[in-house]
């Protein structure tokens, strides 16, 4: 019994994994839904508070900076951490079953897309409230606004193609290779200072700026600022870099997978 | 099983003249087939990790699991696997079902695999019965519309009661293992897989399970079982492949079995 990449069982078979995820979650806690907005909200009021002292941002609302890059990063590192030890935290499946195993990753991955969604939205009523009333956005300005907002939709595609790649990457590695988790935990909240959430790029030194582009999410984390709050972008080209090396990196995590699937089982 | 009685004699014939050797003839259409499977394992001692393969301090203790199997199991014949522990029984299960990869060879499985070894594997305590049987459903190869469809049977089966609403925490191990079994067998497997233990809960279900398991002997699947009780396997299949070492040692009828009871202390 093979099973078939994106075929109808296939297909089947990865939602109701990630239905599983859901549901698995909100049974556990009553207010399930409050925590996707609650946790990056008071992220967010613990960073702003103490970094806008220290970090000069040039924003009108340092928050919604904030706001906006905490809710991807979320997704991304949620993502990844969670998917790094899967498979030997699900070994029991994986040492009875024959299965598609990247319906594991990808459920965490759809599951944490869902939740992300539902915070996004929130946020976007949020962004449009402020136009109102901080800025007095006529209603044609507001349209305006609401259509550039859409640009955020082929960005969470690219966010999820991204955290998809890293996260096959690393819970295939992670078979083979048990240090990798140790790797990705330790390796995650630094990363999060190499990528401009906290801050801009334009604050840091010429060099260093362009540096940080080699960390794909720079990229996407910029366009989401640029896109919800006009921030500008540091260098439009390096963002190319960026797209390009978040393909290079799905493909790498897939061709991974894929290669080392089948021998899953003896490993864990 | 009057009506299995014509094609079990053939095969039997067959089988006899070709014992210990590779089947290389067809009979009929396959279930199986193994072509020079090995499967090769890697012993390790602690945990794998990078900075050891990255200094170099690698082990490569390797171990021969399956060592060059030829097995071809036409559709519809019982076959008993026999072999002491760590002849490599489980692990050529394990490639049949799909749950792991031969390291050389061919191997070839024509139609649904159900394995009735362990059926819990995909269960989630917090999910309700319903929410399970879906689930479960899919892990054992059914499409989402064959388990819709099936889904009162499996309750009807399982005898779970109203406890299919309640989340799976909530349930005793009997019940558990019911339901794992209804799923299982309502799979409408082509190649079952079963271990020696089947072990179902209370005595009036397993009885329940032992009806299920006589019907599908009756029926044109193929039954493929790992075992050491010989007394309760010996009537039920025709034909036994015994292992030792990863090898093949003989492959036939009931002398098999006897060969192999004379091996015992």
């Amino acid at each position: 019994m093979k099973h078939h990449f994106l075929d109808q069982f296939w297909f089947e078979f990865v939602w109701a994994m990630t239905l599983k995820e859901i549901k698995a979650r909100y049974k556990k806690a009553v207010l399930g839904f409050l925590w996707i907005f609650l946790n990056p909200v008071l992220q967010m009021l613990v960073i702003g508070f103490i970094f806008q002292f220290f970090v000069p941002v040039r924003v009108d609302n340092y928050f919604l900076f904030l706001f906006t890059g905490l809710l991807p990063w979320n997704f991304f590192s949620y993502s990844v951490m969670k998917n790094t030890p899967i498979m030997t935290n699900e070994r029991s499946m994986i040492k009875k079953s024959n299965f598609p195993r990247e319906s594991i990753v990808l459920a965490v991955v759809f599951s944490n897309l869902f939740h992300m969604m539902i915070a996004w939205m929130l946020l976007l009523l949020v962004l449009i409230g402020d136009k109102v009333v901080t800025e007095h956005h006529s209603l044609t300005q507001l349209t305006d606004y609401s259509i550039r907002l859409l640009y955020t939709l082929p960005l969470i595609g690219w966010l999820t193609l991204l955290t998809t790649g890293f996260s096959l990457l690393f819970a295939a590695l992670n078979v083979k290779y048990r240090d990798v988790n140790f790797l990705v935990q330790a390796v995650m909240p630094l990363w999060f200072y190499a990528t401009p959430i906290v801050y801009t790029l334009q604050l840091l030194p010429e060099f260093f700026g362009s540096l940080l582009y080699l960390n794909p999410m720079t990229g996407l984390i910029e366009l989401f600022h640029a896109v919800v709050l006009m921030q500008p972008v540091y260098d439009p080209e390096l963002v190319i870099l960026d797209v390009f090396l978040s393909v290079v990196l799905f493909f790498l995590g897939c061709w991974i997978f894929i290669r080392e699937a089948p021998y899953f089982d003896d490993w864990v | 099983m009057p009506k299995q009685q014509p094609k079990k004699r053939t095969i039997r014939k067959k089988s006899q003249k070709t014992v210990s050797k590779p089947r290389t003839e067809l009979i009929g259409p396959l279930a199986v087939s193994l072509r020079s499977v090995k499967k090769r394992y890697t012993l390790h001692h602690e945990k794998p990790t990078f900075v050891e393969k990255f200094f170099g301090q690698t082990y490569n203790e390797q171990f021969m699991a399956i060592d060059g199997i030829d097995l071809s199991i036409p559709k519809g014949q019982k076959v008993a696997i026999i072999g002491r522990n760590g002849s490599g029984k489980t692990t050529l299960l394990k490639i049949i079902c799909g749950v792991t990869k031969q390291s050389q060879g061919d191997v070839r499985v024509n139609g649904r695999v159900v394995s009735l070894i362990d059926l819990e594997a995909g269960f989630h305590p917090e999910l309700t019965g319903y929410e399970n049987i879906a689930l479960n459903g899919l892990l054992v190869g059914m499409s989402r519309s064959e388990i819709k469809e099936r889904t009162p049977q499996i309750i009807e089966f399982a005898g779970i009661g109203s406890f299919i609403d309640a989340p799976l925490f909530t349930y005793s191990e009997g019940m558990k293992l019911r339901l794992g079994f209804s799923v299982a067998v309502h799979a409408d497997p082509d190649i079952l897989v079963l271990d020696e233990m089947i072990a179902t809960g209370d005595a009036n279900f397993q009885k329940k399970c032992f009806n299920r398991i006589e019907e599908f002997f009756h029926q044109n699947k193929t039954i493929i079982t790992v075992s050491h009780v010989m007394s309760f396997i010996e009537p039920h299949y025709q034909r036994f492949v015994w292992l030792e070492k990863g090898k093949v040692k003989l492959d036939g009828g009931k002398e098999v079995v006897a060969a192999y009871r004379k091996t015992w202390k």
